[in-house]
């Protein structure tokens, strides 16, 4: 199973991209062998998506990995990095990042992590949904042509 | 590290000063301020840094829209809020939910303090035993093995093992996180035989491992410690118990005296939870034949019967639009007022009071309300401490995993979940609980079938709150005083204190680490 999982929440305006790309995928057919997730502010109880998963599209609001707004595929590695510090309740997606290779049941899926730069406008929404899409039905086939046509905007 | 002069305090003399305390791991959303006079706390200030405003948001909103929303609170105990907002709700359209259904609701909850209860244990207060300030230690290095970030032995099982048992709730609600499948009446979902042997499954895989790891034995031996002398016994008795992950903790906690601070006021509180289905086996503790966690106030260990009349949330010293005293959560508002850090106010949280009182609330509260005899003994001889205070946290699942094994196997596949509720247009309605962290209210009224009311107190509300219109500090305000502070720049013992009462401020505030981030750090 590939699956999209969408973070964030929808009563903070600052932090709807991903709950907003969930719903625009929500709204259409995906592939048989994908899945998309709400997956609001649940942190580490995401692992129980991971384990099992050929692939992982996190989608989530980004700042400071663009110098403008819109989509942006992000380094995993970076967003490791991120975290150095003990489990905390603010542990979010960098502490999952981190500790995945410890704790994942069975073969650590191909991550990805699609991010969405400043206001998500319906524009940003929908080019977010389609990368997502792209990522977790290609993988790395998808990252690289989609390195390319957003090399304006990654940081 | 900053150390600032105080504005609000005088200068007493030239030894005192004021710390800004860097408890970087409690919460992002949570700075704590302390007088330090010589080398121990002679007074602390909590400040809750951010304002939540979910009250202000259910207004005017659908009846049942509290079912939704206020599970969003909190993205640690959803689970609670649900079934805050379900007990409301339940109230006001005057409906019993069937027995199963409350088994359904009872057990995802406690699920959800199995999985917080064993994270705060060994991802947030015991990796603090790892700290470098206890590196002279000879437990050191056995506190590193265990319970380092990212790759200690206890660290990497509690987050395998917490991140299975929470299935449970995905299987009783349809959906995790964020499940909304309480509802007035009972909950809106059907469960069959699959779903009721994968709940005991999980459940039993859980207990195994708690039993293995964490007891070094089983529940039922654990629960005949039932006082002190049962508690050095249990520890001397085996290999097992003493190098089990509880054995470790008594005795690290020995070692560094962990029992010698965070006293606090020795009030406690309990909404009381889990209300027994009519035709369960399950019996309620203490004297509760309706619950089983009581509901209770406790000075010391003289424990009364709670009456939510008697709460009050207090804004003298919190950013809120000042009123005389305090007001009964059906009274109170919401009206923020930020008058910057300077001066009286210092705090978004308010200042909850019981009988014009601080309390605290959790694990510790339960234990004291239910007359647990081990506790009781504890409290009784020492008062509450940061140690008992986590003693009870790590050891709450042994008491909750008999009723919850019970209520499973009670369960009956596609029995009735739900009792159709008659159409209500007004009414109020008080809906209680405990969360993972304690005491947990939600003050709901119904007007012209909308939210007009909605005030919500929550465990950390009453465990962190500032100082109240009489200027008594809160819980863990006052459970500081008379700590060591050790390294100014390396405050491991406030950590403990503070840390002991579990504190959860989050809700899905921004906070901004250097110039690249995902945009929300807190989870």
């Amino acid at each position: 199973m590939k699956r999209i999982i969408c973070i964030g929440n929808r009563y903070d305006t600052r932090d709807e991209a991903g709950p907003k790309v969930y719903d625009r995928l929500a709204q259409n057919g995906l592939p048989h062998d994908v899945e998309v997730i709400d997956g609001g502010l649940a942190g580490l109880d995401l692992l129980r998506f991971v384990d099992g998963s050929e692939r992982v599209v996190f989608v989530d609001a980004v700042s400071g990995f663009s110098h403008r707004a819109g989509v942006v595929v992000v380094d995993v590695d970076e967003v490791m990095e991120q975290t150095s510090a003990p489990y905390d309740h603010a542990a979010g997606l960098p502490y999952l990042l981190r500790v995945l290779p410890e704790v994942c049941q069975g073969t650590t899926p191909e991550i990805f992590l699609v991010g969405l730069e400043g206001p998500p406008g319906e524009e940003a929404v929908l080019a977010a949904a389609e990368l997502s899409l792209a990522l977790a039905v290609e993988g790395c086939a998808a990252n690289a042509l989609a390195r390319r046509a957003l090399s304006g905007t990654s940081g | 590290m900053s150390v600032i002069a105080n504005p609000d305090v005088p200068v007493k003399r030239s030894v005192t000063r004021t710390l800004n305390v860097p408890l970087n791991r409690v919460e992002g959303d949570l700075r704590i301020r302390v007088e330090v006079d010589g080398d121990t706390v002679s007074n602390a200030w909590s400040s809750g840094t951010m304002y939540r405003g979910f009250e202000n948001m259910l207004r005017g909103r659908g009846a049942l829209d509290g079912l939704v929303i206020t599970p969003r609170v909190c993205g640690i105990c959803g689970t609670a809020h649900l079934t805050a907002a379900a007990n409301a709700l339940d109230v006001i359209f005057k409906t019993q939910p069937p027995p199963d259904a409350l088994r359904a609701r009872n057990l995802a909850l406690m699920t959800e303090h199995l999985q917080s209860d064993m994270r705060q244990a060994f991802l947030m207060f015991m990796s603090d035993f790892a700290n470098p300030a206890y590196e002279a230690l000879p437990l050191y290095e056995e506190a590193v093995r265990r319970y380092a970030p990212f790759k200690g032995e206890t660290a990497i099982e509690t987050i395998r093992q917490t991140k299975e048992v929470i299935e449970i709730v995905a299987v009783l609600g349809g959906q995790w996180p964020h499940s909304s499948y309480m509802v007035p009446g009972g909950v809106a979902t059907t469960l069959n035989q699959v779903d009721l042997l994968q709940c005991q499954h999980l459940l039993a895989s859980f207990k195994a491992w708690y039993e293995r790891r964490v007891l070094g034995c089983p529940v039922a031996r654990w629960l005949d410690v039932q006082s002190i002398a049962d508690l050095d016994a249990w520890l001397d008795k085996d290999d097992s118990h003493r190098n089990s992950d509880l054995g470790f903790y008594i005795r690290f906690a020995r070692e560094i005296g962990l029992a010698d601070v965070g006293r606090g006021h020795d009030n406690f509180i309990s909404c009381g939870a889990l209300e027994l289905p009519a035709d369960s086996q399950v019996r309620g503790r203490g004297n509760s034949d309706t619950h089983l966690i009581p509901a209770g106030f406790a000075r010391g260990t003289r424990v009364s019967p709670f009456e939510q009349k008697e709460v009050a949330e207090h804004v003298a010293h919190s950013w809120f639009e000042d009123y005389e005293g305090g007001r009964h959560p059906f009274e109170g508002e919401t009206r923020p007022h930020a008058t910057g850090e300077e001066g009286k106010k210092y705090s978004w949280a308010k200042a909850p009071r019981y009988e014009g009182l601080p309390a605290e609330t959790g694990p510790l509260a339960e234990m004291i309300i239910s007359g647990h005899p081990l506790f009781t003994d504890l409290v009784g001889r020492d008062g509450a401490n940061a140690f008992v205070r986590e003693l009870a946290r790590l050891v709450r699942p042994a008491e909750l995993m008999p009723a919850m094994e019970r209520w499973a196997s009670e369960l009956t596949a596609d029995d009735t979940l739900y009792v159709p509720r008659g159409d209500v247009t007004e009414g109020e309605g008080v809906g209680l609980t405990e969360a993972t962290r304690g005491a947990l209210g939600h003050w709901v009224k119904i007007a012209d079938r909308k939210i007009q009311h909605y005030q919500i107190i929550t465990p950390t509300a009453w465990n962190g709150s500032p100082r109240d219109a009489e200027g008594v500090r809160g819980p863990w305000e006052e459970a500081l005083i008379g700590t060591p502070v050790g390294d100014p720049a390396n405050p491991v013992m406030l950590g403990h204190v503070v840390r002991s009462f579990d504190p959860c401020l989050v809700c899905a505030v921004h906070v901004v680490r250097g110039t690249r981030s995902l945009a929300r750090k807190t989870v």
